[in-house]
């Protein structure tokens, strides 16, 4: 016993007085094997973008997830194509698929071929060993964490080391480095080689520009895009890397239909007598939406959820976060008990969430190309947009609009709400699209008429076909 | 440098003016009355921005119109905002004046001269006449007279480029809506800031216009309005003080050639373009992409955009609370809507500053409010913000639309004022909850 407590007295100052002991390059050389660039394509109706992201291996299935900055959030998973997963520092690819969104950590799923899977270590492997609960950094640790360099230098990895200046509830667990740590997506680990978490986007820091010739001029935000010095901690990561999608919408969604969370700033909180605690004012509530049959009204400010209050975050901000989140962390047909401020008067209503009505990147599409349009079926989140009663919708959207094309000229805009075709009411996504197919393919046609709405007026306008 | 370099632009304009061989203006004594007519005009206004009552000064022109002293200028040299006008005659004297009326629409603007100060003063005027301008053809040779740059009894000269533009602003005279109801005058006669209200005429000196705008930056593309549209105004403000329209909510779109496509015969039908929601012709059932045929049995004809401003006008004419018959072509079907007319509004509402707040607002209008799907016409708009100031410090901006103070729906500026006397007399935080873009939040104002 007395020999044990020596040693370990002897190890640790051993440790406090060598801090470079650890062998970085090996542990370097075995964490490498977890990172992966991963190239894909966006494709549209008349162009295909690539795209390039930075992933982490999470499992032995070759399963890797990328940021959800990864895609924009208006692309719809059917037009991403071609994924091509490389290992650091390799000029070879092999294919990967495109699993979907998780919805509570943002991550796009994307699995490898098979073939490139024994090259690969999962993160896990470098986890603490007691998981989730292991401490995280301390502040002015100096962590280090994987960058790749870019396609013309093969992905080669780089390592960058940095001390840790704050740790943060946004509202995940993250910690601020001094400077870039890790490119997003990838891992950040600690001088003992253990993963302490995964680098989210970057933040942007300001600068002023002296040499600027207005006078009094704005500092300049830059963003590094490719290397980022915010990572969520371990504890935020590892619990959830089991939440590949099971398609590629990410469904189950869970629904509340409170549109508008904005937070109640401090000093309203003050004056309100919840200074200790996060409240958040719901600005709508949406119609035939779980919140509405629960009882929620306009205006009333949440303060607690299952009887938890909310947390006081800093950012005020971040609170609509965190209310997002514990909506994530639920599935459709969960009770969730929602204390509101309504008034001066408290009170509770239980909501049984529902299913999220469908999105717009899974709403149907169809482009045609010689009158130069995408119309897109109009959905749920349209009408809340456009302020009409989701019964009385009707129409479709023009959800891409080819320059110089003849709906173009006639003035159409994208997002534009289509009513009318011909004079005529579409009354359905289907009806409009044969309706546009038959003009379409109709080569003696020389002109049609569309009525579309923006901004609440509506316009005639004629499309001429030749 | 700059003032120097504009030096020498102006001293090579008067060279070269020297050379120029002296032109033979008009003078029939009809066009020196007119000369002696058009006056100077000093307005200082208020205006409710940044979050405190601030003073602005602008020099225009107008013409005296009868021997009690009426001046016609523009809505955007002299508004309700006036808070001072002084006219210089043509004797260089200069008299107070008070507003009697304006009509932003048409940018018309009518004043009387303070008749006690120029009796009591001796002070002489004489006054011009309106001519017609129906009768004006493109080419006619026509002067505009007034005040450019502060030029006192500036004269130029130039033709008529245009006798109907068609040219509607929403935004165009002070914020407030022009346009819609009149066509333009349009002239090559060099018109500048300040010949703003003074008056475009023939050579016997008829007015025939009152200029009102320019293309800035262009060569002399002016506008002025037509005095057959002033004579109209000049008579509803006398009487009134101001001009009552009508409103049903019909946005018209030129036809052009879309007859075939509406199966109409030719120069008939007016196509709706767009129908306001919640206006009283959207009420009726009418919608865009009808055609409207008919008002009151009167068949109208909007094939082009410079016949929409009088279609536009003669519903504006119509006695508020009217039931128009409107003959609206819907496909295949003709059949006739009933629409009551409503008060035309302006989008702009009544304006206010609550000054130890630094906070400005106006009402919202129901025009406002349609534009910007509000669900009604309550709340007061922030147009201004005093940095530093109780509403800046809690984080008010521009644009953001108060509906409530102290748990009170802003229905009226009476309520924000009453909130702010209450301030005043004893300082204590004050709640308000703002929407913008249609997310609702709290602020505190704190003394």
């Amino acid at each position: 016993m007395k020999f044990y407590s020596c040693l370990l007295l002897t190890l640790s100052l051993a440790a406090g007085r060598l801090p470079g002991a650890a062998d970085i390059p090996a542990l370097w050389a075995e964490r490498v094997k977890s990172v992966v660039a991963v190239e894909f394509y966006v494709e549209t109706e008349t162009d295909r973008q690539p795209g390039l992201s930075y992933g982490t291996v999470v499992d032995n299935n070759g399963t890797i997830i990328l940021p959800s900055a990864a895609v924009d959030p208006r692309v719809s998973p059917d037009q991403l194509k071609d994924f091509k997963v490389h290992l650091a520092g390799e000029t070879a690819s092999v294919p990967g698929r495109y699993l979907g969104q998780d919805n509570l950590t943002g991550w796009h799923f994307v699995r490898v071929d098979a073939k490139l899977v024994p090259g690969l270590t999962p993160i896990t492997a470098f986890a603490a060993k007691d998981g989730a609960s292991a401490p995280g950094p301390a502040l002015a640790e100096e962590v280090w964490g994987i960058g790749l360099r870019n396609k013309d230098e093969d992905f080669i990895p780089y390592i960058m080391v940095a001390r840790i200046g704050l740790l943060q509830s946004l509202p995940q667990r993250s910690a601020i480095a001094l400077h870039e740590i890790a490119a997003p997506g990838l891992p950040v680990f600690n001088r003992d080689g253990v993963l302490l978490g995964l680098a989210t986007s970057s933040f942007g820091q300001s600068y002023l520009q002296f040499s600027r010739p207005d006078r009094g001029g704005s500092p300049v935000i830059l963003v590094n895009v490719e290397e980022s010095s915010v990572f969520h901690l371990a504890e935020e990561v590892l619990p959830y890397l089991g939440r590949v999608p099971k398609n590629v919408s990410g469904r189950p969604l869970a629904w509340l239909g409170a549109y508008g969370l904005e937070p109640v700033d401090p000093e309203v909180a003050q004056f309100m007598k919840l200074d200790s605690q996060g409240a958040v004012v719901i600005s709508e509530v949406l119609e035939g939406s779980p919140a509405e049959k629960a009882g929620l009204k306009d205006r009333d400010i949440i303060v607690a959820l299952d009887g938890r209050p909310l947390p006081r975050l800093k950012p005020g901000s971040v609170v609509v976060s965190y209310i997002d989140r514990e909506l994530a962390k639920r599935v459709p047909g969960d009770l969730l008990a929602v204390t509101v401020m309504r008034g001066t008067e408290r009170s509770e209503v239980k909501v049984e969430l529902g299913d999220e009505p469908k999105l717009i990147r899974e709403a149907g599409r169809k482009y045609f190309d010689r009158l130069g349009l995408t119309v897109r079926e109009f959905v749920y989140g349209d009408a809340v947009a456009l302020r009409v009663k989701s019964g009385e919708s009707t129409g479709v959207v023009a959800h891409f609009v080819k320059p110089n094309s003849p709906v173009a000229i006639a003035g159409l805009h994208a997002d534009d709400w289509i009513k009318e075709i011909d004079g005529v009411e579409v009354k359905t996504f289907d009806v409009a699209v044969n309706k546009l197919a038959a003009i379409e393919s109709d080569r003696d046609r020389s002109e049609f008429v569309i009525l579309a709405s923006r901004g609440g007026e509506t316009a005639v306008l004629r499309v001429k076909l030749k | 440098m700059n003032l120097s370099s504009s030096r020498s632009i102006f001293a090579l304009g008067l060279g070269l003016l020297c050379l120029q061989v002296p032109l033979r203006a008009a003078v029939s004594r009809g066009f020196n009355q007119l000369l002696d007519s058009v006056v100077r005009i000093d307005v200082r206004e208020v205006t409710f921005e940044e979050g405190s009552r601030r003073f602005s000064a602008g020099i225009g022109s107008g013409v005296i119109l009868s021997a009690d002293g009426l001046i016609l200028t523009n809505a955007h040299v002299a508004s309700p905002r006036a808070v001072e006008i002084n006219i210089t005659l043509a004797s260089l004297e200069v008299v107070g004046a008070k507003l009697i009326g304006w009509d932003h629409w048409t940018d018309l603007a009518l004043l009387r001269l303070n008749l006690d100060e120029v009796q009591r003063r001796g002070l002489k005027f004489t006054h011009a006449e309106l001519g017609n301008s129906d009768k004006l053809l493109a080419g006619d040779t026509v002067f505009a007279v007034g005040t450019p740059y502060g030029l006192t009894r500036t004269v130029t000269r130039g033709i008529i480029s245009n006798t109907s533009r068609p040219f509607e602003d929403l935004t165009g005279v002070d914020g407030y809506e022009t346009g819609s109801f009149n066509t333009w005058l349009q002239t090559d006669a060099a018109i500048n800031p300040g010949n703003s209200g003074g008056p475009l005429v023939t050579e016997d000196g008829k007015i025939v216009g009152i200029n009102s705008r320019g293309y800035i930056g262009a060569d002399n593309l002016a506008f002025a309005i037509p005095s057959s549209t002033a004579q109209r105004i000049v008579e509803g403000l006398v009487r009134n003080g101001a001009v009552t329209r009508s409103y049903v909510g019909l946005r018209p779109g030129p036809l052009r050639d879309l007859e075939g496509f509406y199966a109409l015969a030719l120069n008939i039908g007016v196509l709706i373009n767009s129908v306001d929601p919640g206006s009283p012709a959207a009420r009726a059932g009418l919608r865009g992409g009808d055609i409207l045929l008919a008002i009151n049995g009167q068949k109208v004809d909007g094939r082009f955009p410079e016949q929409l401003p009088p279609i536009q006008n003669l519903i504006a004419n119509q006695p508020v609370g009217s039931a128009l018959k409107l003959s609206v072509k819907r496909g295949t079907d003709t059949r006739d809507y009933t629409v009551v007319t409503e008060k035309l509004e302006s989008r702009v509402g009544e304006e206010w500053a609550l000054e130890k707040w630094g906070l400005s607002v106006r009402k919202v209008s129901r025009s406002y409010a349609r534009e910007n799907q509000l669900s009604d016409d309550t709340g007061v708009l922030v147009i201004g913000v005093q940095p530093g100031f109780p509403a800046d410090v809690a984080g008010l901006s521009r644009g953001d639309v108060i509906m409530k103070i102290n748990q009170q729906p802003v229905g009226s500026l009476v309520v924000m004022k009453a909130a702010y006397a209450e301030y005043e007399a004893k300082p204590a935080p004050t709640l308000l909850e703002a929407l913008r873009s249609r997310r609702v939040s709290l602020y505190i104002l704190k003394p």
